[in-house]
């Protein structure tokens, strides 16, 4: 292959094309691909296809990218797909296709939950109905059927973020914290840490007069917060994505969104300015304000590559509890993240209504895994979680 | 380029050298691989190795390592990995107890005399950098996700120049850069730095041709119907909703206890037996008591 052809220019040019794809190929890549083809002439496409994916890919997301974008280069297949047209499937018209979708009357009609599949929930939140401001809770039932986000999320606030940081900024200081394998050199530490107590015997001649000890280094805690982002947590979405933000800016966090299928937005809600971030949001999360399935987003981030994270972190569910998926296995999911877990705090947003019961079956089967259930329903509320996650000692 | 990064005989001709090399060491590798490690020995860049657990990443530098005929140098990471286990570290006993002898001698001591080779204790890395023999040896970094991020910025230099600077002596260069290998099992993301000083590959779990490939090699007294019926329920199990899949690891763990048992056909009984060589949780032991009924 590649007779008489300008390897540099090549190179270059598909990097550049690559780059255009979004994979990001750096100059040390194309130096490497160059070598590459220089120690070993790839005679066939599939060498050049190995030769190209590993000196110029450095990461398995990129892969897919990378294939599509290979694919497009050297099978000429036509024009590519749209990567958007591809992630977000075509807009389903309303209850066209599926009998458990979201009711809209239901929503219109108040609190009146009637001909659900499954669930009905008891009212109640009909207290809260008329109180004004972010406190409502539109009535719905839960399903498991996949929405598409026509909706964004709600733009969000710089001052209400700043404030959220300021908060978590203040419960820092007594944030929960763990004790991890680094040492570092403490008088009032039990063992000896010999290399400070050599150096400082240099001054008494030698003479290890005083002996420096070690202790171990704490860390805080990382927060693993789940965020339930279905039709009926449209009011408090745009809340929990604030405090994911303000979490992922303040502290070591992992941020995860759910509706039918799991999204991970610890990157994107990294992003300087709210705006652009909420944007981002939007962008990835399709499965917005359509049905829950807890359970098996629950399992999905058990068993993905990011399970590892939950490993002795806090972590914090954000949801009404309302699941598609049957109970016993919502039990069996949060047994598993309980016993991974340190601590594991749910935001319920109906848990603020007088009188409230966890009577939802799915809810009930969660309870017992929980080490802390708290109302979430305003903004104001994520003071208390806040206060919660710090941890009993901790006092504004 | 390949000379400068310090190989004076390029050891293999290309990918399908290491293939076959590797292949008599019955270790089987898939194109990419072979690729991967050609390029990593010719190139003389670090290879970084990523998959799922069980897919053969840590043995396939210690396959390199015996097809080079080289030793293979090993740091496990750990969260709280530094510098004095994985770089080198100065014996502090054997300083303070030099100093008690020169005292004892009515010797004159220096700071130059306590900070010296002989005082000086290698860790992996720097036993990588000074080795010496025909062939560099492989240094496998396995599991680098485990030690935490500042143990990274560490490695850069060794990564990008093959040496190591110690402020008391100077630094070390390896005479022949020696093959690096890291392995990942994602459970951190990685730093971008770090990731542009290696090469990548990322090992999938194998077709089950070369799964049955493989099986045949590693349990060779495995009845053929008994191999090719394992791999079929494994390639299945793995589609399953499970905590852990079982990998390749367990699948010749699985294959070499039923062979054991003289199993020639996977039977509800022998499978029940052996559960706990592919089952890794009590959920999983369900889920595939459960699916048992309908695949065999």
């Amino acid at each position: 292959m590649l007779p008489g052809v300008d390897r540099a220019a090549f190179a270059a040019s598909l990097a550049a094309r690559l780059r255009r794809r979004g994979v990001p190929v750096g100059l040390t890549g194309v130096d490497d691909f160059l070598r590459a083809i220089d120690v070993a002439q790839p005679r066939t496409l599939p060498e050049l296809y190995w030769t190209a994916r590993i000196t110029l890919v450095r990461r398995h997301s990129e892969i897919a990218l990378f294939d599509e974008a290979f694919a497009e280069i050297f099978e000429a297949t036509g024009p590519a797909l749209d990567p958007h047209a591809r992630r977000r499937p075509l807009a389903r018209k309303n209850g066209a296709d599926d009998a458990f979708a979201p009711l809209p009357d239901a929503r219109a009609g108040g609190d009146d939950a009637g001909g659900l599949p499954w669930t009905t929930l008891p009212a109640v939140v009909a207290g809260a109905e008329d109180s004004d401001g972010p406190a409502r809770v539109p009535e719905l039932s839960p399903s498991d059927v996949e929405a598409l986000g026509d909706v964004p999320f709600e733009q969000l606030d710089e001052r209400e973020c700043e404030l959220l940081g300021g908060w978590l900024e203040e419960a820092a200081a007594s944030w929960p914290t763990r004790r991890s394998r680094r040492f570092r050199v403490s008088w009032k530490g039990r063992g000896i840490a010999v290399r400070a107590t050599l150096t400082r015997s240099r001054r008494t001649g030698w003479e290890p007069f005083r002996l420096a000890g070690k202790e171990p280094v704490v860390r805080p805690r990382r927060v693993v917060m789940l965020c339930d982002v279905s039709q009926s947590m449209r009011a408090q979405a745009s809340a929990y994505l604030h405090l994911m933000r303000a979490l992922t800016m303040t502290v070591d966090a992992e941020v995860f969104a759910f509706g039918t299928t799991l999204t991970r937005l610890t990157p994107v809600l990294a992003s300087r300015s709210a705006a652009a971030a909420v944007e981002l949001a939007t962008e990835r999360v399709t499965d917005r304000f359509g049905g829950t399935r807890i359970a098996t987003n629950v399992r999905a981030l058990l068993s993905s590559h990011h399970g590892a994270k939950v490993r002795g972190a806090i972590v914090l569910v954000g949801s009404d509890g309302w699941d598609g998926d049957p109970p016993e296995e919502l039990g069996a999911a949060m047994a598993r993240l309980s016993r991974r877990a340190h601590q594991v705090i749910w935001m319920n947003p109906r848990a603020a209504a007088p009188g409230f019961e966890p009577r939802v079956a799915s809810m009930a089967a969660a309870l017992p895994y929980c080490d802390l259930m708290l109302p979430a329903h305003t903004f104001g509320s994520l003071r208390d979680v806040i206060g919660a996650v710090a941890g009993s000692r901790f006092r504004w | 380029m390949a000379e400068s990064g310090g190989l004076t005989s390029p050891a293999f001709t290309g990918a399908d050298d290491i293939r076959r090399r590797l292949d008599e060491l019955d270790y089987l590798v898939d194109d990419g691989t072979a690729a991967a490690l050609f390029f990593a020995l010719s190139l003389g860049r670090p290879l970084l190795l990523e998959g799922e657990p069980g897919v053969g990443k840590t043995t396939a530098a210690k396959a390199l390592a015996r097809a080079l005929a080289t030793p293979l140098i090993r740091l496990q990471c750990y969260e709280g990995l530094t510098a004095g286990e994985a770089l080198y570290e100065w014996n502090y006993q054997r300083q303070m107890l030099a100093i008690r002898l020169a005292e004892a001698r009515h010797d004159r001591l220096n700071d130059a005399d306590l900070f010296t080779e002989d005082f000086l204790q290698e860790r992996p890395i720097l036993q990588a950098v000074r080795h010496r023999g025909p062939q560099p040896p492989v240094l496998l970094i396995d599991e680098i996700d485990r030690a935490d991020d500042e143990f990274e910025a560490l490695l850069f230099e060794f990564l990008g120049e093959a040496s190591i600077t110690i402020p008391e002596l100077g630094t070390f260069t390896a005479e022949r850069r020696p093959v690096v290998v890291l392995t990942s099992n994602r459970s951190r993301d990685l730093h971008d730095a770090l990731r542009r000083r290696c090469l990548y590959h990322w090992i999938d779990f194998p077709a089950p041709e070369r799964v049955v490939e493989i099986l045949r090699r590693t349990v060779p007294g495995a009845n053929e119907a008994l191999i090719r019926s394992a791999t079929d329920f494994v390639g299945r199990i793995r589609r399953f909703d499970l905590d852990k899949a079982p990998g390749m690891a367990e699948t010749i763990d699985w294959v070499s206890a039923l062979s054991s048992l003289g199993a020639t056909e996977l039977v509800r009984e022998d499978v029940l037996r052996t559960l706990s060589t592919v089952a890794k949780t009590l959920d999983d032991r369900e889920v595939i008591t459960a699916a048992l009924d309908q695949l065999t």
